[in-house]
């Protein structure tokens, strides 16, 4: 500062008020436009992107998601060198690490991201601004997303290594790489919801790392639990062999061949497991909605099962959990071998048609990533009527 | 420094409403919790004037901000930005205001030049009148030498610049300061004066809250002094001015000055001392010294000098002892006592 006199501040010759919106609404809590959602996620992206070894960062994700690529496939082949299998094993293990990596960086991203401007007192003077406090939040999920996708990009070429050993469909890949994405966006977003509901950065970290764990651990454990109490002993109609009946008719065993043993309906005790009553727990689980999402991997015609996908185990696992038991058992084993039930994609074991259940999983994160988006945008709207406790304006 | 007359040049008002004057606040309250820390506050703030908030710290002049800026609704009372009430026309308000915090936060990681543009971006402004207006606002408070390093190198006084800058990216009509000079060195304080006092001069509503008075003093039109939340005070500068208040008078010959005094019958006191009439003169020197004498305002101060080189004193200052403000806000203190 040399010089004695101010400089002008008069008018400019380009006067900025002329560019102030002239909307009415526009800027107000709930209104949205794509400049407001750029110019925040770009502040986000320069402020956080800057102030972290993010190069670092990325290096260090993708030598993770490399290693145990080469682990998966060294230990893929040793079962067999030359199945089929091995190519989809490796894409659900590097499918799977890849989210739980995913899962575990993207917390960090968004959950300071607004309970740390706060504390930083930067948050204040962004609000007084024209851009709608939906705008913020959404500029700041956009940039958390981003980032996080910066992770999954590393890890593209190991998921494309996988698809290039052999049999795992296009489309699984597709499908895959795409809910890989969403379910980042999705903790992203509750990530954010929680930054906006504690004070302290530390606060909202823990929740969004124990929402996380809720979703993928917890909720697994608690279906585990929970399977005593659905299930016990009860009377089922079994169609089962008679032998009694086949004996009465003086048969004899043959000498040669399978012996034609009539079926016969009766009644008997049996534990049963009512597992369409807690199916939801796994549905709403980002590695089942991710493994049951894919399409089957391409099997050769001569092959059923032997094989170790571990994205088809837990698809059939869970299709066939949520069916829970049948309303009859049926175990007349010549009937169902002529039939040739029980074999096969798409049905249980006992022939019962499966279907999807990542369309109700992946409903419910959305939600939940859509909750946090609300609650965030409720927490910033101003002028604020009641300060949660703890926290300052500025 | 400019004159109002030199408002003839800026921008006409966006606002409707000359008539409108620039800030009115009437009966505001606000409480966190148990706390009130606004409990009753009016002050008017005319458009193309300087209003000084005074009050000690923690008297509610940060939170009173806070409502003006539209970013908390009070409990009670109104509030009118020229002429728009932030709650129901937030909008409005927030293209029509300016607001620099006291607790300061920046962007580290962005430089001088990208926190402007993006704030410029955040109140809509094209990126390339965005760009030519931080360029200008970064001349303006002299940081066009830092414009493009990071946030994180700047000194405190050199952020409290880039906050000014930020406050003033979309030409707002309606300022608010809260402790601006803090952190400024002498130069900038200057800076900050005539900037304000320029900004004034464009018929812009400038509201400053400090408890640095002697800066007010030279920026400030009217003063409104707030305690516990509440207006106690609302006066102009120049009655501020000619309020009885001490002034230093100073002569080659302490002793001599004393005694000319109690014979010309005015009451004085040493420095530092209590205004007790003629107390019987401490250990005065006859060597150059002041002595501090109540007077009323500046008519009051021409006649003493006058008097005094009249009868050959050898006079050679006489100025106030204490700010015109600072005199008024101990003088309250001293009421509330």
């Amino acid at each position: 500062m040399t010089t004695t006199t101010a400089p002008p501040v008069g008018p400019t010759p380009t006067d900025p008020r002329q560019a102030v919106d002239p909307l009415p609404g526009a800027g107000s809590t709930w209104s949205v436009s794509w400049h407001g959602v750029r110019t925040v996620a770009t502040l986000e992206l320069r402020q956080r992107v800057r102030s972290t070894r993010w190069i670092v960062s990325l290096v260090v994700f993708g030598l993770l998601v490399g290693g145990v690529s080469v682990l998966t496939w060294a230990f893929a082949r040793q079962v067999d060198d030359a199945a089929w299998t091995v190519g989809p094993t490796m894409f659900g293990f590097i499918a799977f690490f890849v989210l739980f990596l995913g899962l575990l960086v993207s917390p960090t991203l968004s959950a300071t991201a607004i309970n740390g401007d706060r504390a930083a007192g930067t948050l204040a003077t962004l609000q007084v601004t024209l851009l709608s406090a939906l705008e913020i939040v959404l500029g700041k999920l956009l940039a958390a997303w981003l980032a996080s996708l910066a992770f999954l990009a590393v890890s593209l070429p190991f998921i494309l290594w996988a698809f290039a050993t052999g049999n795992t469909s296009p489309l699984a890949v597709l499908t895959t790489v795409l809910l890989l994405a969403v379910m980042l966006a999705v903790v992203c977003a509750m990530g954010l919801g929680f930054s906006a509901l504690t004070a302290r950065t530390a606060g909202s970290a823990v929740l969004s790392y124990v929402a996380v764990a809720s979703l993928s651990v917890l909720s697994l454990i608690i279906f585990g639990l929970s399977v005593p109490l659905v299930s016990g002993i009860e009377t089922v109609q079994v169609y089962e062999e008679d032998w009694e009946a086949w004996e009465r008719e003086g048969n004899e065993y043959p000498l040669d061949g399978e012996p034609m043993i009539p079926c016969t309906w009766v009644e008997r005790e049996q534990y049963v497991s009512h597992t369409e009553r807690t199916w939801w727990l796994l549905a709403i689980n980002p590695f089942v909605i991710v493994a049951d999402a894919a399409p089957d991997a391409v099997r050769p015609r001569d092959d059923y099962y032997g094989s170790f996908d571990p994205l088809a185990l837990i698809r059939q696992g869970v299709r066939t959990a949520r069916l829970g038991p049948p309303e009859t058992f049926n175990y007349c084993w010549r009937e169902l071998e002529m039939t040739g039930q029980g074999f096969g994609a798409g049905t249980s074991d006992d022939g019962r048609p499966l279907s999807p259940v990542w369309p109700w999983g992946l409903s419910v994160n959305l939600l939940l990533g859509a909750a946090g988006v609300l609650f965030a945008t409720h927490r910033l709207r101003i002028p604020q009527r009641t300060l949660p406790r703890g926290t300052r304006v500025a | 420094m400019p004159t109002a007359a030199d408002g003839a040049v800026g921008p006409a008002p966006l606002a409707p409403a000359p008539e409108h004057p620039g800030i009115v606040v009437s009966g505001v309250r606000r409480h966190f919790g148990a706390v009130r820390a606004v409990d009753g506050v009016d002050l008017v703030a005319r458009r193309g004037a300087v209003t000084a908030l005074i009050g000690p710290n923690g008297s509610g002049k940060t939170t009173l901000l806070l409502v003006l800026a539209g970013l908390l609704v009070p409990d009670a009372g109104t509030v009118r930005i020229a002429g728009h009430d932030p709650v129901t026309a937030g909008l409005t308000t927030r293209a029509l205001t300016g607001w620099m915090p006291d607790a300061f936060g920046t962007w580290d990681s962005l430089t001088a030049r990208e926190v402007l543009t993006t704030v410029g971006a955040a109140y809509r402004l094209p990126a390339a009148r965005a760009a030519a207006r931080a360029a200008e606002l970064l001349d303006l408070v002299h940081l066009t030498d830092l414009a493009d390093r990071p946030a994180h190198v700047l000194s405190r006084g050199q952020k409290q610049r880039l906050g000014l800058a930020r406050a003033l990216v979309h030409d707002p009509q309606v300022l608010l300061l809260d402790e601006p000079a803090s952190g400024l060195d002498p130069r900038s304080r200057v800076d900050l004066r005539v900037l304000v006092r320029d900004l004034a001069a464009q018929g812009k509503t400038i509201l400053v809250s400090s408890h640095v008075l002697v800066e007010l003093d030279e920026m400030a039109d009217d003063a409104v002094f707030v305690s516990a939340g509440r207006t106690v005070a609302a006066e102009s500068l120049a009655a501020a001015s000619a309020a009885r208040r001490p002034w230093r008078l100073r002569a080659l010959s302490q002793s001599g000055l004393a005694g000319w005094l109690t014979a010309a019958g005015v009451p004085w006191r040493p420095e530092g001392g209590t205004a007790n009439g003629f107390a019987p003169p401490p250990d005065l020197l006859d060597s150059p010294g002041s002595l501090v004498v109540d007077l009323d305002g500046e008519a009051g101060a021409a006649d003493l000098l006058r008097a005094a080189v009249g009868a050959g004193v050898p006079v050679t200052s006489l100025a106030p002892a204490s700010g015109a403000l600072e005199a008024t806000y101990l003088a309250l203190e001293e009421e509330r006592r």
